[in-house]
């Protein structure tokens, strides 16, 4: 049901948008296929420090806005893991003027939507809405910037609603569970290695007045993004947006810096077992430059040529050419100071270890013959990539999305309309390049999962389950 | 002065329907027309990017009499994209184009978007997907056993196994809407699959369906013969091959689903639903969002707004012109888990006896109008939407007309549907608890 569907999303979006970076699906950066800035769009820095872009498109039934705020969990200090998702929470909790439903209330008369996530880099809070009543939201988003109620009571409540949050989408799924863990061991004491959604013991002991230092600290104009794209008069919002936001103090403090992940010292192994069903599974984990570096673009193609398409290199030489594994696949992270990219293989509980990872560095080897990548393979990679941009187009919460991304991941907004350019300058020799650097002259880390248990009949005869594991 | 102004308009809104260059509005309405006489073609225009999306609908789903009898093949639609030398695959990835299979209850179809510009060359990837024969044996061994690890890990899954555990109370085991109750498996007869898909592309009442920057003639074109010729009469097998709803009183009312480890307990609280062209439907469709239909629901504030005992408490039913399982769903710590399913009943029992507010009723009414807006911002929205009704035999629009119909229900009709729907005695709570 249409009405049900929405607002159960609404629920699993927040929850898949904290889960996705843990899976390393954050995925590729979106943009946009304009050959350049598209008419009518804005971009103004406020006095008090507040960006604001604003991109007049007539032909979106609905009005996206998206309030960007440069604070993420990777800011967050050990023993506070959770903290700046607890606070996302927070900012639901009403304003000194105005009910804690207040913002629910006017999305849900018009048929829109809010949500808002917490990634390790920034919060996002997201409005979706048709045009009737987007003048409203901008008020209501200035309002909780500055005005934001912050009392025991609500605060009690988001930390026992979180940390529900918390255990149905962590402690209660193995497959997230050992990712959790897996991160964890790989990046150990790095910023990204917990999780957004942080800790039950450190969600536990967050006070009242840390909850208010944080506010006063980083939900400021000077952290904030506002982000518009619909049909808008840009000029008129404009003007809306002045008087709105441009009266707000300039105060608050710039987070600290997050360190690069590229270089960060990461074990060259980590074993861990889990409550799975009987396979074992094994990752080759690289680190990649940050979406800012130089070769980005060729960083996202290789990637993509890789991992995406329906005859991705990897799993067709490991799983249907030479049948080393039951399934294959890859992992994407993409953060604003790094990523990773991650070979998997699933393979029955017969296989050992050795077998396993000995099989993924030949197909990673076979790769570096680099036999998928030729003239032909990339054209195709950049129609995709294309069309991929394009669709986005169609969607107001998408192209807002692409904005924020684009300016808070590579400190420059305007990459957000320029993107069919500069992927179809990267040449083969630069995804060469990328490929021989990030992964055939460095080695990975590895990461080996398997069962806690393995029955000992599998253990003795395990060669045979393929014959019998259906009969 | 109307009509002075009509013809200017009309002009330009002519000029706009025959010029296929790019313009700044969405999607326009569906265009509908005979491909042959077992095949509709549909087309939804919009011009604002050099994209085209196709879906090929077959009016026969999950839920029809045929799947049964060949179910594995039901399992295995996608099957024929995967060609032993993966040649089909390479040429999708060298075209660019997105190529997805699936089906539902009442339909199996296939999804491809693609530059227009590489129109012509995806057809005829289409046309030799679905002349396929030579499906990968290897594929259909490795599906296998992943499934059954698929289902060994939903084992350990509380969502998972409250699913499983509701269709076991509610449905028989031969009634499709129970399945699956085991892994799949595919049958390893590469004769058999394939001569199950052609069987299944030449059902009559098939659809496709165009959507983006392409015209009324260029798509005529494209579809004809695209499909092989239909089956002259339609089979018996196209009907439905539902059975007859376990009545409440020959299932439990309460039910435990011990698994290992859980730190919380999860609830499912079922009952069946109604199906979209009862009288009572709308009603239905209003009384579930104000219960559990958004986030201040009367659910979510019970249990999530005041006193933190959740992350997530919704209710929600499938809509289809059948009978499907209405689900009440919500999960807190071990530690309160009666208080939460106490909880859980006493919001029925009130909303029962009293029913809404015109306060609920006026907000949910402007939530479904608004919401309209969502659904119309790509052509293939739209045109998915529209093939949704009609490979269920329903009119174009009629969820819409469901949904207008629910937002002019008086406040009385809707209160009436609600004391008859969330009767105590048609409900059986499901417990996921820790062992």
């Amino acid at each position: 049901m249409t009405q049900r569907r929405q607002a159960s999303s609404a629920h699993a979006g927040r929850r898949l948008l904290l889960v996705l970076p843990l899976l390393g699906l954050v995925g590729v950066l979106l943009g946009t296929a304009c050959a350049a800035t598209p008419p009518g769009f804005i971009h103004e820095v406020l006095p008090n420090g507040m960006e604001v872009s604003i991109l007049p498109d007539s032909s979106h039934p609905i009005v996206a806005t998206r309030v960007w705020y440069d604070v993420g969990a990777a800011n967050e200090e050990p023993g506070t893991r959770g903290f700046v998702h607890l606070f996302e929470h927070l900012m639901f909790g009403g304003t000194a003027t105005r009910d804690k439903r207040a913002y629910w209330d006017h999305h849900h008369a018009c048929g829109g939507s809010n949500n808002a996530y917490t990634d390790w880099d920034e919060t996002v809070y997201q409005s979706d809405i048709p045009p009737a009543g987007h003048a409203q939201v901008l008020e209501l988003e200035a309002d909780r910037m500055i005005h934001l109620r912050l009392d025991q009571e609500n605060l009690d409540n988001e930390k026992r609603i979180v940390t529900e949050e918390l255990r149905a989408g962590t402690e209660n799924d193995p497959m997230a569970r050992v990712q959790l863990a897996a991160l964890k061991g790989v990046l150990r004491e790095h910023p990204y290695a917990v999780s957004p959604v942080g800790t039950r013991e450190d969600i536990a002991a967050v006070s009242l007045e840390r909850v208010r230092d944080f506010y006063a600290r980083y939900y400021k104009p000077r952290n904030a993004h506002l982000i518009v794209v619909g049909p808008v008069d840009g000029d008129s919002l404009l003007s809306d947006v002045r008087r709105i936001f441009g009266a707000l103090p300039a105060a608050g403090v710039t987070p600290p810096d997050v360190p690069p992940l590229l270089g960060w010292p990461c074990p060259p192994e980590v074993d861990l077992k889990e409550d799975l069903p009987p396979a074992k599974i094994a990752f080759l984990a690289y680190l990649l430059p940050p979406p800012s570096a130089p070769d980005a673009d060729a960083v996202a193609i290789l990637c993509e040529m890789l991992a995406g398409g329906y005859a991705n290199p990897y799993r067709e030489d490991l799983v249907v050419r030479r049948r080393k594994a039951l399934f294959a696949g890859t992992i994407r992270l993409d953060q604003r100071r790094g990523g990773a990219f991650v070979f998997v293989s699933g393979v029955l509980p017969n296989r050992n270890k050795a077998a396993q990872f000995r099989d993924m560095g030949e197909t990673v080897k076979n790769l570096g013959r680099k036999d998928w990548l030729t003239d032909e393979s990339l054209a195709a990679l950049k129609r995709k990539l294309m069309r991929r941009y394009e669709n986005q187009n169609y969607f107001a919460a998408e192209r807002a999305e692409a904005i924020g991304a684009e300016r808070w991941r590579t400190g420059d907004v305007g990459r957000a309309f320029d993107r069919a350019e500069r992927v179809g300058a990267v040449t083969p020799g630069q995804v060469a390049a990328a490929f021989d650097k990030y992964i055939a002259e460095v080695s990975p880390v590895r990461v080996y999962i398997q069962p806690e248990r393995i029955p000992l009949l599998v253990k003795m005869f395990g060669w045979l389950l393929p014959l019998f594991v259906h009969a | 002065m109307q009509s002075l102004l009509a013809i200017p308009v009309a002009v330009l809104l002519l000029a706009a329907v025959g010029t296929p260059t790019r313009a700044a509005s969405g999607p326009r309405e569906p265009q509908t027309w005979a491909v042959d006489s077992s095949t509709t073609g549909v087309l939804v225009e919009d011009h604002r990017a050099p994209l085209v999306e196709l879906r090929l609908v077959l009016p026969v789903g999950m839920w029809s009499a045929w799947p049964p009898r060949s179910y594995d093949v039901g399992a295995a639609w996608d099957l024929q994209f995967r060609d032993a030398r993966g040649a089909l695959r390479a040429r999708a990835d060298r075209l660019a184009a997105d190529v997805s299979f699936s089906n539902d209850a009442h339909s199996f179809a296939l999804a491809v978007g693609c530059r227009r510009e590489d129109l012509d060359s995806v057809l005829v990837l289409v046309r030799d997907i679905l002349a396929n024969r030579n499906l990968d044996v290897r594929e259909v061994a490795r599906r296998n056993r992943t499934n059954v690890i698929d289902w060994k890990s939903g084992q350990r899954n509380p969502d998972f196994m409250l699913g499983l555990t509701a269709r076991r109370l509610l449905r028989r085991e031969n009634d499709p809407r129970a399945w699956p109750l085991k892994p799949w498996r595919i049958g390893s007869d590469v004769a058999r699959l394939t001569a199950a898909r052609d069987s299944l592309l030449r059902f009559p009442g098939r659809f496709i369906g165009f959507a983006g920057d392409l015209t009324r003639a260029e798509t005529e074109r494209l579809a004809a013969g695209l499909l092989p010729q239909a089956m002259s009469p339609p089979p018996e097998l196209l009907g439905s091959g539902l059975k007859p709803v376990r009545p409440p009183d020959q299932r439990p009312r309460d039910v435990v689903v011990p698994l290992p480890r859980l730190t919380q307990v999860y609830f499912k609280y079922v009952r069946d639903a109604l199906p979209l062209g009862d009288p009572d439907w709308p009603a239905l469709l209003v009384a579930n969002h104000v219960l559990g239909g958004n986030f201040y629901s009367r659910l979510g504030t019970a249990l999530r707004h005041k006193g933190g005992y959740t992350y997530s408490a919704n209710s929600g039913f499938g809509v289809e012109p059948d009978t499907t399982m209405y689900e009440i769903g919500t999960y807190t710590r071990t530690a309160a888990a009666d208080t939460v399913e106490r909880k859980i009943r006493e919001v029925l029992a009130t909303f029962r006896e009293r029913g809404i507010t015109e306060e609920e009723r006026a907000a949910a009414a402007g939530y479904f109008v608004g919401r309209r807006a969502f659904l119309r911002q790509s052509p293939a929205q739209v045109l998915d939407r529209f093939l949704w009704e009609r490979a269920r035999g329903l009119a174009p629009g009629a969820r819409d007309a469901a949904v207008d119909r629910a937002a002019a229900l008086s406040l009385d009709e809707i209160n009436a549907v609600i004391r008859r729907f969330y009767d105590p005695a048609a409900f059986t709570m499901i417990r996921a608890q820790a062992k």
